[in-house]
């Protein structure tokens, strides 16, 4: 058992040294800024399924702590010299911002049964993309603005790198996180709230820190996709995010944290060639429909996703992810 | 003082079609503890097909007819496809029903092209009528009609006939009905066709109210809807016409004297409601 963990340590170490080193062998100008997207998606996914995969919490509001990260750079950016010292600055002002938000709006919130609380974070989120579009003075509404990103990312490649870091940092933090002793009281909490509760957890105060963490986490992923653009505009904040975020999460596998970077990879990936192949096939301007399809395939016979099925299959290891949500018996 | 009665026909029609919606949404969450998440595209399909038969054949009367045959179609393929095998699991069926709702949006898109479509008011509908400085639009007042006539129905149908009865008693204790030998599986597909019904008709209106339809309109309007159900109060059927009235006039009224606050009104009313009475204004089992 210790012994497979190892390997499977190398085996990730190769791949990071892999897509380390490729920007330096390929000079695909497209292939970094896809990557990059990856990265970025990867995180806010990850982010995403400490709430889904290991809370098993349905939150339809992840969109606004993404859009408070991308807003917080971008304006702070904007606003002041772009300088890497303020780009670190407003990843932290994001992420504050996005802390303290998560912390009132899940207090508030997570007492609720699974629906009220997917509803209520849908009109939450609401409220911040209205709020986004009426204010115009600082985000100059649907029609957004462009920044300027700090001299030190004029190359794609640094931003390349930048975005790499993060994503196998927050890999190894969140990876700490739920592997301690509070993240198995979160799945705990997945498995069997009433019990949970019983055991003496306050499960409430445990749901709340790990929302607080999935917008922290959601809202550096929104600051760096600000500064891959240059550009923001309310998009940030709409239910797309949020569903991407939901797609990739389900997709690549619930209750794992390699899932949703791969569910990322698969999707952007997919969508890059299957709106190059829109050109000649026009069926294919709608992909969303196969990730549709796909996706209620896969809650309905695959709930564990790509990387929870192939490690039940292949590795015929006793696996950390259950099907989504078999608590509540009424 | 004409104002205030024009903002509250306004008001009404809207909450009417938003009662359209909810109420289906409603009876399903009562019976079957199912939150449909793709009841909005239940709402834009019935919009569309609704244009398009009422395009092919002149009468909007078909058009009508054809966009309720439309969504007791969809309302079963949905049932059997989508509800049934995760029957139970609350977290899937959110999951599950959302994943619909995108690929209904997306089919909608694939059938009638991307862009907006035009519908427009049957000429004996179109127009208004004058009182004085009090201007009354003839279609408002139909959807009005409309809303309260199908409330009026559904009303009856609930509470003096034998299928409203185990509907009624099936939104109380699933368990107890089933044991005295009824088939709650096929109940929970008759509520769920009528309510896909009820949401399509809801979008065939809507479709001349607003004077465009396109593909994203069931999302933004589905939250409305499940706004108002969360008011109401899940399960409860008149719950959910105060709580549509409520919302359209609160919509309407803000509209007007305070255009800022119009959009957040609904989701701070919910908001409200569900931090201090979570269980809704009304309840279907009080």
């Amino acid at each position: 058992m210790k012994n497979k963990f190892q390997w499977n340590n190398l085996f990730l170490a190769i791949i990071v040294i892999v897509l380390a080193v490729f920007p330096l062998v390929s000079d695909s100008r497209t292939w970094t800024i896809l990557l990059t997207q990856i990265f970025i998606f990867s995180i806010l996914a990850m982010s995403y399924d400490i709430l889904l995969g290991y809370t098993g919490i349905v939150s339809f509001g992840h969109a606004m702590f993404f859009g408070m990260g991308a807003y917080t750079t971008a304006v702070m950016l904007k606003r002041m010299e772009p300088t890497i010292g303020v780009f670190i600055l407003s990843i932290v002002c994001g992420m504050l911002l996005a802390a303290l938000i998560s912390f009132f709006i899940g207090l508030m919130t997570l007492r609720l049964k699974s629906h009220f609380f997917a509803m209520l974070t849908l009109a939450v989120s609401g409220l911040f993309l209205v709020l986004a579009e009426k204010w115009r003075t600082v985000t100059h509404g649907n029609d957004g603005f462009t920044f300027k990103a700090p001299e030190f990312f004029k190359d794609r490649m640094m931003f390349y790198f930048v975005t790499l870091i993060c994503l196998v940092l927050v890999y190894l933090l969140l990876r700490r996180f739920v592997n301690s002793p509070f993240g198995r009281v979160l799945v705990a909490i997945r498995e069997n709230e009433q019990r949970t509760k019983s055991l003496g957890f306050n499960t409430l105060h445990y749901k709340v820190i790990a929302s607080v963490v999935a917008g922290v986490i959601a809202s550096l992923a929104g600051s760096l996709y600000a500064v891959s653009l240059r550009f923001v505009n309310t998009s940030v904040l709409t239910m797309d995010i949020t569903l991407d975020a939901l797609l990739m999460t389900i997709i690549g596998g619930v209750g794992t944290l390699i899932g949703p970077i791969v569910g990322a990879g698969v999707i952007e990936l997919a969508q890059h060639y299957l709106s190059g192949l829109a050109k000649e096939y026009p069926i294919f301007e709608r992909w969303i429909i196969f990730f549709g399809i796909v996706y209620i395939l896969a809650v309905i016979f695959f709930p564990r996703g790509i990387v929870g099925t192939v490690r039940e299959k292949f590795w015929k290891r006793k696996t950390k992810t259950r099907p989504l949500g078999k608590e509540e018996v009424s | 003082m004409e104002l205030l009665i024009n903002l509250t026909v306004n008001g009404l029609a809207t909450g009417m079609l938003i009662f359209l919606l909810a109420s289906g949404l409603t009876l399903i969450f009562g019976l079957m503890s199912v939150l449909n998440f793709a009841h909005g595209g239940l709402f834009a399909w019935g919009a569309f097909s609704g244009v398009w038969f009422y395009t092919i054949s002149g009468s909007f009367i078909i058009g009508i007819l054809g966009a309720i045959l439309t969504g007791i179609i969809l309302g079963f393929i949905t049932e059997k496809l989508i509800i049934t095998p995760v029957y139970g699991n609350h977290v899937q069926q959110i999951l599950i029903t959302l994943g619909f709702m995108l690929v209904l949006a997306e089919m909608l898109k694939v059938v009638w092209g991307p862009n907006q479509i035009a519908a427009k008011v049957p000429s004996y509908l179109a127009g208004s009528w004058e009182f004085g400085d009090v201007l009354i639009i003839k279609y408002r007042l139909f959807i009005i009609i409309v809303g309260f006539v199908v409330f009026g129905i559904f009303q009856y149908m609930l509470q003096k006939t034998k299928i409203g009865l185990i509907v009624r008693a099936g939104v109380m204790d699933k368990d107890m009905v089933q044991s005295l030998g009824i088939n709650i599986k096929r109940v929970f597909l008759y509520v769920f066709m009528a309510g896909a019904a009820l949401a399509a008709l809801s979008g065939v209106l809507f479709a001349p109210y607003s004077g465009v339809i396109y593909a994203e309109m069931g999302f933004e309007f589905a939250i409305l809807a499940f706004i108002v159900v969360v008011i109401g109060g899940m399960g409860s059927f008149p719950g959910s016409l105060f709580a549509a009235i409520l919302v359209g006039l609160a919509g309407s009224y803000m509209a007007y004297y305070v255009p800022a606050l119009s959009l957040a009104v609904n989701m701070l009313l919910m908001a409200i409601v569900l931090i201090f009475r979570p269980q809704g204004l009304f309840t279907a089992k009080g």
